[in-house]
Parts: structure tokens; C-alpha cells; sequence
């Protein structure tokens, strides 16, 4: 395994729990804290692992993401005693958190004010416009009544209004995760069906096109590595590396992301942007994240780029990792070990029976593998957004179709009955 | 550019997620055995993947293949619990197949491990196929549609079996498997299902190479299950059977009887041909060909003859193909006495006319599968109360963690009939029976929960009608009194049981904490107060309600467990011990440190296990007591003492503080 130019032995906080992320940082042989929530600490003792318990749903409970600036004094302080030089934050809820230590470290509370770009969607958009990247219209809506008007407005400017059919608009929750809060308004209906909780919000237009996502490894401002991958049916499947068609892209994508980057300033890390490519191959900007990908895209890379992307985190989020050491471990963007592909599935069912796994699936060319068990459990919890899968089938070929079909096909399978 | 997916197949698929497990840190396992697990679940659907599996079983245990789950510790596994996890459907089925993997390579020595040696090993495995025939002998099913459901556990523990069986050898087996039949029937339990399996599946051995005198033991058992006689033999059904005695002369007809009797008294077993004997007999013989019949000792002879007509009926009613059982449960409340006793004639008389409940009905008889047999809840219910008055500690709780309330039944059948026979009335035609605890009446339809909605059915007739009760009725006492600062039991046993559990109690755990307090003190208290050498040679007298910590075999706390003491003796070879009942009905459970309960050779009656008294004591953590039948508790030798104590701190000490 590589190791860092780390001489100083500064410590690496990983701000969250995930084993993946523990695991490349011990690979690393960097010096490492974990800052998890309290219910971890057992499993922390019992392997010995640097553990430091935060209570972030606490703070999540009681204060706003712009109050954790003044409610980090504490971990920093915890983390200071720990000698630690550098925070990595895991999750969307830890993205604030570890800015804020990182800011505390060196003494710049821009840090953290710059963390909340990508932790709340109306900053996020206004400065992508401001940035100059291609978005869609869009507004913060307080209330219903506002929704509504923006509505009518798109549709006007459409030449829609009192059509039957209209033109969508999105409505999106400020700062959560994935699919949660996201709800497509199709009629006025629509709009009244919305809860009072979900103010307040940001409302968009529609964008039309096939949706990618980019993994991009950033060092000192620039593109370390560019990984991108393909939603097949979104929020179910995905694929990486893309068919061939987005694949030829990849200059036109590698340049909205280096004007993203510009827009954003950033300058270490990993950022998860999506975007949107048009039939004439115009790119729009959806949104950008700076935490590690749902959807197992990591195992996707790792999968078919033979590198482990959990370190890459890792050593880009570091000012101090050297360039000879991030162009020994990068491999070449083109040079894919075929394509892979995962398959999230959702039960259907209330209560689960039984699983049920199709021999044709097994069979396939493009099988992997899957991660399915009947579960102990076998209510299935209410959840929002798409929540999580009860299991993964991941496929891996070198024919993007042998990924691709099943990746379509299977999306309506019941593999819980 | 081509890429060469799946290379080498399921064998290098197995091999890279082992040393993908293998080579993870121990806090990374986690990361890695799902997919190690689901190549296992793969491999295990063939026999030949099987075989690959058990290759790699020497190093499951430093690969991490068991980290941070229940089958961590080898030595703290269940041999009883196997079959239902390798049943389960979902992950654990595949680990508990894989921790047998390791069982094996531990028994024949490719691997070992500090707490489980190779013959702890291959005992605890020898037990496994003892409990699992099903699997190492399928059952032929035509049923494909539940074979499908059923289908890739079923198949992936036959697989596993397999390889046991080929690893071990079935001999190994065949005098355990003879070994577990016999020990079941010696107690005489009841409920003979498994038993009856466990035959049937045996004769299949009858086709391997097994010693003579196992061959002899499974045709014993095989015809008390089945044909008797030659007549019975050459019969082709039990109606033939049953036509053909018409033509039997006197004195063939009591050869037939003596026959069938001589089976039932030797192995606790009834024959369906037996039934269709009795049957005719009822109708057509005397007394004398009758008691030849139920096998009966002079006891029960004159007690027959002197209830005659009462037994006539009570065959009429009760005694049929379902409820064959209880003809043996019949012979020994014959031999019993119970009939003498002056409630239990009207009581069971009452019995026969009953108006049972719907829903009661209903549970009876899916549970005796008497549909489409011509039969009546009331007959199988008075069926279940002779075989209840016959046989008061073949009583079990079958697969529910009722202990309290298999007590209660074989306490009262034993010591009050009458006091039975009330309150099965009372459950199955009014749905409640009541009980008064301190002054206050408790009436069991008034208390919710209960086990009722989950109680394993397969239970005697009367357990099912009167269970959800008493477990209700005892839950709702520890209730009102579980804040009182001491154990409720001790309240709570004298009420539940009546009077007959002497009112004074003593326990191991101080209350509330949990710790384990001058045990010295409990040892020489139940010396003092029920060794006859220590207590002034007062007798045991009615049974005692007591508590023990059960240990698996290798001495770990396993749990709590209720059973009753019967009474206290010298057995043939001049060793004092302590008899109990277990109705958990396999009283023969090996604890661990050498203590091994018996359940013959040791002077047990039916039913009864036995440990020598010093072993008894160091298992045990309350009972009740008479304290004015108490001797000199310090005039038990220290050595004793100590010497229990060991074994106690030893075993399932260790769970526990000791202050």
C-alpha cells in the first residue's frame, strides 16, 4: 500500500462512521481518530480503534448547520488534544462539521461558511449561476402559494399555461441527502399535497437528458481523477465507467467540472457533482456533494479501476499528500477493467417472505454477485426518499450492454415477495 | 480490450472471497462475510462444494469467518439449537453450517482450538446427528411444492450431513441415535411424536452395518410402534387386523393381549394395532383378557377389576387411532390408583358430556390431528387427562418456555387429581379459571398476554387447554409482588402450587443485584434442611419447586430453569441423590464438569432424572424450605462445602459477581 509523506504524525479525522473509510486510512498507515456517533463506541473498544463519541443527531435536533461553527469549539478541542492536522468528512450531515474543524485548524472561519455551499441547495444553485455553469431556473419558496406562482411563471414562459399537459418543476429540500424531499410537481395538485414541513425549499425547472454523476478526486485545484458514471434508471442503477456514448463526452464533462470547480474554489478533496447532458450534448448542472457517493459508485471504481477510492479521498482531502505520490496511485481515466454496474433493490412488500433470486439473474454474463439475505427482520420499515436498500446486485463486464440490460431490466423485479 | 470475467468459476470465486475475509483486518470482517457467506450459501447447494467448504474449515476461525456474531465461541454452541438455524432462511443458516464445518475439522483434527477439544468435538457432533436425522435420513416427499419452499436450506444441510456422516461414520451414530431412543422412552413422556420419528428413521440403519445388538433394539422399537404379532403382520391394515380377531379362539385372543401388553410395558409405546385389540376386547372379552391387554401389574389389575365398567367406558370414549398413547396412560392410572380417589370418578365423568368451547375445540383437534377421524374434543381432551393422570411426570412443555405451569400439572396429578380435574373443566368450557393470591381473586380471562396466541402446539391435550392459563395467572402474582425486595417466587410458588411448597425460601442472587451472596450459607441451608444425614432424618414429602442454573456441556451458564424435586434417596449402589422432575423431557442433558443428570440405572422411576446430591446442590439457586424440619446447618462438612462451591464458581459462577 502507498504510503503518506505524513512527517509530522498529525492525526486524520474521519468525521463519521464507515468501515470502508477506517479500513484505507489504517491502509494508509496514517495516524487516525474516528469521530462517530455515540452507539459505535462499543464496536470501537472492542477493535481497538481511535474513537472519539459525537453526538451529531443531538446537535442536528437543536441547532442550525449554520450554529455547528460555534458548537464545534468542543470537538476541536478534543481533537486538538488528539494532535489532529486534518478533517475528512464521510457523510452529508458531517460535510459542515468537518469544515468547521478544519476551519478551527487553521484558524479561518471561511471554511466553514464555504462548507455550506453544498449543504444548502439555494446557495449551492446561486452560486453555480453566479459561477457561470448552465442551471435550471429556480427560487427558495416559502410556502405553497409560492411554489405555485413559480409554477404558473415556467409554464407562462413556456407558452404552457392552461395547457394539459405542463412542464414539470422540482421541488427539493435545502439539505438533505439523495432522493429525500425531492418531489415532482406535475399540477397545482401537486402542490397542495405538499406537507408544511417541507418548506423551506427550493423549486426548479426541469432539465431533460441523460443524468450522470462525477467522483472527482481534487488536489491543490486540480482533477486528479474523473470517474463518471451513468444513472440507468435513477435512484435504482447505476454504471461505471458510462456506455460509450456519454464516454465521448468525457472532455466536455471533464470541462463543466473544471468550471465547477473554479465557480466553487475548491481545492482538496472529493466532490459528487450530477449533471445532466442533453440530446445536443449540452451539460447542465444539477447538484454537487462533498462526501462519498451513495449507490456503491466506490465499489464501481474500485470494481473497475482497480484502485481504492476511499483512500483517494483520503489522500486528496490532505494539502500535504505529494504529487508524485497521487500520479503513482491514480490509474489512467480510459483504461477500465470493463464496466460495473449495482443494482439497489427496495422491497415492495410490507412484510418480507421470502427472497427470491432468479436463476436467469445468476445465470446472466454480466452477474457479479449480490448481497442478498432474507433478513431477520422482516417488517419493512416506512421510509423516505429511497432509504436503503435491503440489498445490492452488482454486475461487472467488459460489454457495457451485458451491464447495461439488467441494470434496466431488473428494476421492476420483486426479489422480495 | 478484453476482459475475462468470473475466471476459474465458483472454486476461485470461494477462494478469492475467503482471502479477501481472510486478509481484512478483524475490525473489517464485517466488510467481507456477506460475500464470503453468500459463495458459501452457493457452494453448500452441492455436495462437491461442500467437500471444498470443509477445506478451508481449519481456517475459518483466524480468517474471521465467525467474528462478532453469535458463533463466535465454539464452546458456548448448542448442539439442540443446530437444526432450527440450519433451518432458519436468511444468513444464519449459513453460518451455523459453516460453524459445523469447523466442528468437524475440529473433531477429526485438522484444526483445534483451546476450549474445545477433539473429543468435546465430537461429542457435541454426535449429539447434532442425533438431533438432525431428518437431515442425515430425508424423508421421501412427493411433495414438490414444498420441497421448493423448503428446497435450497433443506438441501444445504443434507449436504452438510453428508459430509458428517462420511466424516464420522454412521456407526458413531447408530448407538446414539438407539442411545437418545431409548433415553426418551425410559422417561415415558406423553407426547411420543419425535420418538415415533426418530424410529421410523432408525430403521433405515436397519439396511447399514450396525452392530447385532443395535439391530435387535431398532426392531424392538420398530414393532411396538407398528406390528406386534405375527397376526398384526400379516394383517394388511389395522382394519383387517381388527376383522380377524372375530375368528380368534379364547385363548388366542389372550395371546394377542399378552403380546401387545408385554410391548406397551416394555418400551412406553402404543401400537395402532393395539388400539383395534382393546377396542374388541371392550366389547367382546373378560377381565382377564383385558388386563393381559394393558400389561398391568397386580396393582393395576385389581384396581381394573374393580372399576370395570368405568374402564369400559372410559376405552369407549377415549381410546382411539389419534389417542393411542393414552391406553398406556390408562395402565398406569390404573396402577396409580387414581380411580379410588373420590373426585377423580365423578370428575371424569364429568369430562365425557362436556360443552367445550369453540375455540378450544378447535385447538384440540388440529392439535391431535383427530379430524376426519370420527372423533369429539371431548374425547381427545379426556384421552389427554388419563394420559395426564397416568403418567404426572411425562408431562412437557414441549417447545415453550413454560416450565412453571408443566410443574404445576404434574404436581397437582400427582398429589391432587381432584383438584385437576376441576380446573380443566373450568378452562375448557368457561374459558377462565381463577386462583386467589393474598386475599384477591385472579381471574385468568381478565389478564391479557399470556402465551396463548404463541404456544407451540405440540403439546398433550390438557397442557393445551390449561397452559395459556396458568401462565397468565402466574405472570399476573409475580406482578403484584415483584417490587417487595425479594424474589417473588417466594410468595408467589406456595399460591401458584398450594400449600404443599413449604413457605420459607432461600436464593443465591441477592435481589435486585444479581450478585451471588454467602453461597456457603445456601449450601449448608439446603443440607440442613433436606439431607437426611443433616436435617434429623426428616423425610421429603411433597415435591419442592426449586431453581437451577442450566449448563451447556462444557459448564457455561446457559439459564434459568424451573423443576421440581420428587424426593431425595439411597440409590442401589448406596450414592444419595436428588430425583426431579424436568419437564422439559429430556432430562438427560449433559451440564458440563462431569454432571450428567440420569434418567436410569440410578433407581429412577418414570420420568424421574437423578443426580448425586452434591452435583444436584451445585446447579441449584433457590428453594423452598420447612424451617422447622431444619437441622444444624454448621455441621456440614467444610470440605462439602467448598468442594461445591467449586463447581458452582467454576460453571455458571463465572457469569456472575460473588461478594
Amino acid at each position: 500500500m502507498t504510503s503518506t509523506q505524513n512527517d509530522n504524525q498529525y492525526k486524520t479525522a474521519l468525521i463519521g462512521w464507515s468501515l470502508p473509510s477506517i479500513e484505507a486510512a489504517d491502509e494508509l498507515g496514517r495516524p487516525f481518530v474516528i469521530v462517530g456517533p455515540p452507539h459505535c463506541e462499543q464496536y470501537a473498544e472492542k477493535y481497538d480503534l481511535p474513537f472519539i463519541a459525537w453526538d451529531f443527531d443531538h446537535y442536528k435536533k437543536h441547532y442550525s448547520m449554520e450554529d455547528v461553527w460555534e458548537q464545534s469549539e468542543e470537538l476541536y478541542q478534543l481533537l486538538k488534544e488528539e494532535n489532529t492536522g486534518l478533517a475528512v468528512p464521510l457523510f452529508e450531515d458531517t460535510v459542515e462539521w468537518a469544515a468547521a474543524v478544519n476551519g478551527r485548524i487553521k484558524e479561518d472561519p471561511k471554511v466553514f461558511r464555504h462548507s455550506l455551499l453544498f449543504r444548502h441547495k439555494g446557495k449551492m444553485k446561486r452560486r453555480a449561476l453566479l459561477g457561470g455553469l448552465k442551471v435550471g431556473v429556480f427560487e427558495e419558496a416559502n410556502n405553497k402559494e409560492e411554489v405555485k406562482q413559480f409554477f404558473r411563471r415556467v409554464n407562462d414562459a413556456m407558452l404552457k399555461a392552461g395547457e394539459e399537459e405542463q412542464d414539470p418543476v422540482h421541488v427539493k429540500a435545502f439539505d438533505k441527502a439523495g432522493d429525500v424531499g425531492h418531489r415532482i410537481i406535475r399540477t397545482e395538485a401537486d402542490i397542495d399535497a405538499l406537507e408544511d414541513e417541507a418548506f423551506p425549499n427550493l423549486v426548479e425547472s426541469h432539465l431533460d437528458g441523460v443524468e450522470v454523476s462525477c467522483e472527482v478526486f481534487v488536489h491543490n485545484g486540480t482533477i486528479q481523477f474523473l470517474n463518471i458514471t451513468e444513472y440507468i434508471v435513477f435512484g435504482y442503477s447505476m454504471m461505471a465507467p458510462p456506455s460509450p456514448e456519454i464516454e465521448k463526452q468525457r472532455k466536455k464533462i471533464r470541462g463543466a467540472v473544471q468550471a465547477l470547480i473554479r465557480a466553487f474554489d475548491i481545492q482538496y478533496g472529493l466532490i459528487h457533482p450530477e449533471f445532466f447532458i442533453d440530446e445536443e450534448g449540452k451539460i447542465s448542472f444539477i447538484e454537487v456533494a462533498a462526501r462519498i457517493p451513495g449507490g456503491n459508485i466506490f465499489d464501481l471504481i474500485k470494481k473497475t479501476y482497480d484502485f481504492n477510492p476511499f483512500q483517494a479521498h483520503i489522500l486528496c482531502s490532505d494539502p500535504n499528500t505529494s504529487e508524485e505520490e497521487l500520479q503513482s496511485f491514480f490509474p489512467k481515466e480510459r483504461k477500465s477493467k470493463g464496466h460495473a454496474g449495482s443494482l439497489m433493490v427496495y422491497p415492495r412488500v410490507k412484510t418480507i417472505e421470502k427472497l427470491h433470486v432468479p436463476e436467469e439473474l445468476e445465470e446472466h454474463p454480466g452477474f457479479d454477485r449480490h448481497t442478498m439475505f432474507t433478513p431477520a427482520q422482516r417488517k419493512v420499515p416506512e421510509m423516505e426518499g429511497f432509504g436503503n436498500p435491503q440489498g445490492v446486485v452488482f454486475f461487472h463486464h467488459d460489454n457495457h450492454d451485458h451491464v447495461r440490460e439488467p441494470l434496466r431490466d431488473y428494476v421492476d423485479f420483486d426479489f422480495y415477495i | 480490450m478484453a476482459v475475462q470475467m468470473n475466471t476459474g468459476g465458483e472454486e476461485e470465486t470461494l477462494k478469492q472471497a475467503f482471502e479477501t475475509l481472510n486478509q481484512a483486518a478483524p475490525y473489517a470482517k464485517d466488510m467481507y462475510q456477506t460475500h464470503f457467506f453468500q459463495t458459501a450459501k452457493k457452494m453448500a447447494e452441492k455436495e462437491k462444494g461442500m467437500q471444498q467448504l470443509y477445506e478451508y474449515a481449519p481456517r475459518f476461525e483466524e480468517a474471521g469467518v465467525f467474528e462478532g456474531g453469535p458463533w463466535e465461541e465454539p464452546s458456548k454452541l448448542q448442539p439442540a439449537l443446530v437444526n432450527g438455524s440450519l433451518r432458519a432462511d436468511g444468513v444464519e443458516s449459513i453460518v451455523a453450517l459453516l460453524s459445523e464445518l469447523r466442528m468437524i475439522s475440529l473433531a477429526q483434527q485438522k484444526h483445534t482450538h483451546p476450549e474445545v477439544s477433539a473429543s468435546d468435538a465430537k461429542k457435541y457432533l454426535n449429539e447434532v446427528m442425533a438431533n438432525n436425522l431428518d437431515f442425515i435420513f430425508p424423508e421421501e416427499t412427493d411433495e414438490t411444492d414444498k420441497q421448493e419452499q423448503q428446497g435450497k436450506e433443506t438441501e444445504r444441510a443434507q449436504n452438510l450431513f453428508a459430509l458428517m456422516v462420511d466424516e464420522l461414520s454412521l456407526q458413531s451414530i447408530s448407538s446414539t441415535l438407539i442411545d437418545e431412543i431409548k433415553r426418551l422412552m425410559v422417561q415415558r413422556p406423553i407426547m411420543t411424536d419425535r420418538v415415533r420419528l426418530m424410529i421410523r428413521k432408525a430403521e433405515q440403519l436397519l439396511h447399514e452395518d450396525v452392530d447385532e445388538q443395535d439391530r435387535k433394539a431398532i426392531e424392538t422399537f420398530h414393532h411396538a410402534i407398528s406390528t406386534v404379532t405375527k397376526r398384526a403382520k400379516e394383517s394388511q391394515s389395522v382394519n383387517e387386523y381388527r376383522s380377524s380377531l372375530q375368528d380368534l379362539d379364547e385363548q388366542a385372543l389372550s395371546g394377542e393381549a399378552s403380546a401387545f401388553g408385554q410391548s406397551m410395558r416394555d418400551t412406553g409405546l402404543v401400537s395402532p394395532y393395539h388400539v383395534a385389540l382393546v377396542r374388541y376386547l371392550n366389547r367382546n372379552a373378560d377381565i382377564k383378557t383385558m388386563q393381559e391387554a394393558l400389561g398391568l401389574s397386580s396393582k393395576g389389575k385389581s384396581h381394573l377389576k374393580e372399576h370395570f365398567e368405568t374402564v369400559q367406558e372410559l376405552i369407549k370414549v377415549s381410546i382411539h387411532l389419534p389417542t393411542r398413547q393414552s391406553l398406556y396412560g390408562l395402565a398406569r392410572m390404573l396402577e396409580r390408583g387414581v380411580l379410588s380417589q373420590p373426585p377423580v370418578l365423578p370428575g371424569l365423568r364429568r369430562l365425557i358430556d362436556l360443552d367445550i368451547k369453540q375455540d378450544v375445540r378447535k385447538t384440540l383437534m388440529e392439535a391431535s390431528d383427530s379430524e376426519q377421524e370420527g372423533l369429539t374434543a371431548g374425547d381427545v381432551l379426556t384421552a389427554g387427562v388419563i394420559s395426564v393422570l397416568g403418567q404426572p411426570l411425562g408431562i412437557g412443555q414441549g417447545l415453550n418456555p413454560t416450565c412453571q405451569s408443566a410443574r404445576a400439572l404434574s404436581l397437582w396429578s400427582i398429589h391432587d387429581p381432584g383438584y385437576l380435574l376441576e380446573l380443566v373443566p373450568r378452562a375448557a368450557r368457561d374459558g377462565d379459571i381463577d386462583m386467589t393470591f393474598e386475599g384477591q381473586t385472579i381471574h385468568s380471562k381478565d389478564l391479557p398476554g399470556g402465551l396463548a396466541p404463541e404456544l407451540h402446539k405440540e403439546l398433550d391435550p390438557v397442557s393445551l387447554v390449561l397452559v395459556p392459563h396458568l401462565d397468565r395467572i402466574y405472570a399476573d402474582m409475580v406482578r403484584r409482588v415483584q417490587f417487595r425486595g425479594d424474589d417473588p417466587h417466594k410468595w408467589v410458588n406456595p399460591a401458584f402450587y398450594g400449600d404443599w411448597i413449604a413457605k420459607a425460601f432461600s436464593k443465591v442472587f441477592q435481589h435486585n443485584t444479581q450478585n451471588v451472596i454467602d453461597y456457603q450459607g445456601f449450601v449448608r441451608l439446603f443440607y440442613a434442611t433436606h439431607h437426611r444425614d443433616y436435617n434429623e432424618g426428616h423425610e421429603m414429602i411433597y415435591p419442592n419447586p426449586v431453581g437451577i442454573c442450566v449448563t451447556t456441556v462444557y459448564g457455561n451458564f446457559l439459564g434459568f430453569h424451573a423443576i421440581t424435586i420428587q424426593r431425595i434417596a439411597y440409590d442401589p449402589d448406596d450414592t444419595y441423590r436428588v430425583y426431579f422432575y424436568n419437564p422439559n423431557n429430556d432430562s438427560s442433558q449433559n451440564w458440563g464438569q462431569g454432571i450428567e443428570p440420569s434418567v436410569r440405572g440410578h433407581g429412577e422411576k418414570e420420568g424421574e432424572s437423578s443426580l448425586p446430591f452434591h452435583e444436584f446442590v451445585s446447579r441449584l439457586y433457590a428453594f423452598h424450605y420447612n424451617p422447622y424440619e431444619q437441622g444444624d446447618s454448621f455441621a456440614v462438612e467444610k470440605e462439602v462445602v467448598e468442594k461445591i462451591e467449586q463447581l458452582a464458581r467454576e460453571s455458571w459462577g463465572q457469569k456472575f459477581q460473588w461478594v
